[in-house]
């Protein structure tokens, strides 16, 4: 069960700098994330959304300052491979599906990482499916899926695992307006019923203002 | 049903998706391998036909110089070894690779006509030569090579001899051979005098004697006998004697670099394959796949094109070798059989050479970071 008013992200004086220091991607990030609540973080291009995602998802490492999970130190107490593949779901805009690999192989990835030696994958994976309206597209291959049906099996991938938290960055951002609203219907339902931290990155003003909450990021800082 | 995805079967995919290159690879390394395959059974084989060629006439030790190539022994000597306690038999011989046309070679022997090396042969039709006559008996193989029957002539060297019988061979070293007088091979090869080596038959062992301690105390008496000769256990000179030690070297120089060049090409394969895969290796590390899992995965793969490519070389070396044992220019030095523990070398050494050629674009590839990958075009 999912108690919202525990903080389940915690970001202190977060710093991320590129290229020797002279690019200030996050300037000092302070903020707190409970379990089950639902974020949008939006801003312009360069503002710093998109690295704080991979922070927070443990993509990528800070220059400094810390992001704690549980109370866990990210890449201290609890190593990165594993809070991705036990605890964070990821949607990329890109849907980053394997070519090579049938819907329901994809969907299989993330768990081939965590539950090698067993055999159920690929009933779990076939139920995530269905649960995606993708009964009859299982067996194809990203190539032959529309970009909704894609971001679908996207979706399918990030909760073959069981993670508390969903980090979706610009979900929509391949898709056409249709697709885009069933895609955030489906993330919003999902973190409804399953109680998950849903986390969006998103340039769309609808989006990121129909969350009950919105952060706006500017220059590597949270807008105040 | 559903598909279950599996390590095998995702390195599998990611082999298939380049398939021309991947059979490319598994060309190169198959190649390297049959070479392998080939040339070491070849030597293989040799060394096993020169057992098999002391073995069959009950041969203990071989007198000779210390060298096996060009030099002689002073047939005299025999008189020496036949008053020696623990050798029951001794006969001397030649032996020699000669021209017999200008397409087809073959290894000469000169023994003496009561040699007890002619225990181990069967005569199929005529009779055996006699000594101080020009007469030969030939190895049915060199028969059907030569397209000689029993009756005809043969020139070797310049001088005709009478093809008098034809024997089956207890080795491909001699149902591929000549044997003639020795006497007679003295004249051919200007050795009047001078044997190649005495091969030596011992008297059974004292029941209180190991078979080793035995065969040394006989060589120590032998070259004790005979200073500045050598006498050697046959099996010994089976595997070392300098034409053997030669095909050994020359066999495992050359398909070494066979080899290398089939490791270059897996290793070709992977680091294009790991470069091309990047943004796909940045999205495994995303969803939580440890460093040492893409390094597995990268492996199993460059297994898996070893593995293959060396069935693939087995069965091209052995197409070979089979070849070989056919061909009138190499029948008499290589038999048709093929040493089962090659089969397990040459898959292991396929395997290996697929591993080391995926190490280093597997630990590439298991060094990348997610964020970094996944920005990869």
């Amino acid at each position: 069960m999912t108690n919202t008013h525990t903080p389940q992200l915690e970001v202190r004086a977060l710093q991320k700098h590129y290229e020797d220091g002279s690019i200030h991607a996050l300037c000092g990030v302070d903020l707190t994330i409970n379990a089950g609540e639902y974020v949008a973080i939006s801003g312009a291009s360069g503002s710093g959304k998109s690295t704080l995602l991979h922070l927070l998802g443990g993509l990528d490492t800070p220059t400094s300052g810390e992001v704690l999970y549980n109370n866990a130190l990210l890449g201290k107490t609890i190593d990165l491979d594993t809070y991705r593949s036990h605890h964070v779901g990821f949607i990329f805009q890109a849907f980053h599906l394997v070519p090579t690999l049938r819907a329901i192989e994809n969907v299989q990835v993330p768990m081939l990482a965590v539950h090698p030696n067993n055999c159920d994958r690929a009933d779990r994976a076939e139920t995530l499916l269905r649960e995606m309206g993708l009964a009859h597209r299982m067996d194809q291959y990203p190539n032959q899926l529309s970009a909704g049906e894609r971001q679908r099996v996207a979706i399918a991938r990030a909760l073959a695992n069981k993670p508390s938290i969903l980090l979706a960055d610009e979900p929509t951002g391949n898709l056409d307006s249709v697709n885009s609203a069933r895609i955030m219907e489906m993330l919003v339902g999902i973190q409804k019923s399953l109680g998950m931290t849903l986390i969006i990155v998103t340039h769309e003003n609808d989006i990121a203002n129909s969350a009950p909450r919105h952060i706006r990021m500017m220059d590597g800082k949270i807008e105040q | 049903m559903s598909i279950q995805l599996s390590f095998t079967r995702f390195a599998l995919k990611n082999l298939w998706r380049r398939r021309l290159r991947t059979i490319l690879t598994l060309c190169g390394i198959g190649m390297g391998i049959g070479a392998f395959v080939a040339m070491v059974g070849f030597s293989r084989a040799f060394e096993h036909e020169w057992l098999r060629l002391y073995q069959s006439s009950g041969t203990d030790i071989v007198v000779l110089q210390k060298t096996f190539l060009n030099t002689t022994v002073d047939e005299s000597s025999g008189i020496k070894l036949q008053m020696l306690p623990t050798i029951a038999d001794d006969t001397p011989i030649i032996l020699n690779m000669m021209d017999l046309t200008p397409e087809i070679n073959a290894l000469v022997y000169g023994w003496r006509a009561n040699s007890y090396e002619f225990g181990s042969l069967k005569l199929t039709s005529g009779r055996l030569f006699r000594d101080g006559q020009p007469e030969i008996i030939l190895g049915d193989i060199l028969t059907n090579n030569l397209n000689k029957h029993l009756g005809d002539t043969l020139d070797i060297e310049g001088s005709i001899f009478n093809i008098v019988g034809i024997f089956h061979g207890g080795s491909a070293l001699e149902a591929d051979a000549v044997i003639m007088p020795i006497d007679q091979m003295q004249l051919v090869a200007s050795l009047q005098g001078k044997v190649t080596a005495f091969h030596v038959r011992l008297r059974p062992r004292p029941l209180n004697e190991s078979p080793d301690h035995y065969i040394q105390r006989s060589q120590a008496a032998i070259e004790a006998a005979l200073p500045g000769l050598h006498a050697i256990p046959a099996a010994e000179l089976a595997s070392n004697n300098q034409l053997v030690t030669l095909a050994h070297a020359v066999t495992w120089g050359t398909s070494s670099i066979a080899l290398l060049i089939g490791i270059l090409g897996i290793a070709n394969t992977m680091a294009m394959s790991v470069f091309e895969r990047t943004r796909e290796i940045g999205i495994l590390r995303a969803l939580g796949w440890k460093r040492w899992r893409i390094l597995l995965l990268i492996q199993i793969e460059a297994a898996m094109l070893g593995f293959t490519g060396g069935i693939f070389g087995i069965i091209v070396g052995w197409s070979a070798l089979r070849l070989l044992s056919t061909l009138p220019q190499t029948a008499s030095i290589v038999s048709a059989s093929f040493p089962p523990m090659l089969l397990l070398e040459a898959l292991i050494i396929a395997v290996l050479a697929g591993l080391i050629a995926g190490a280093a674009p597997a630990w590439r590839g298991a060094q990348l970071s997610p964020v970094e990958a996944l920005r990869h075009d």
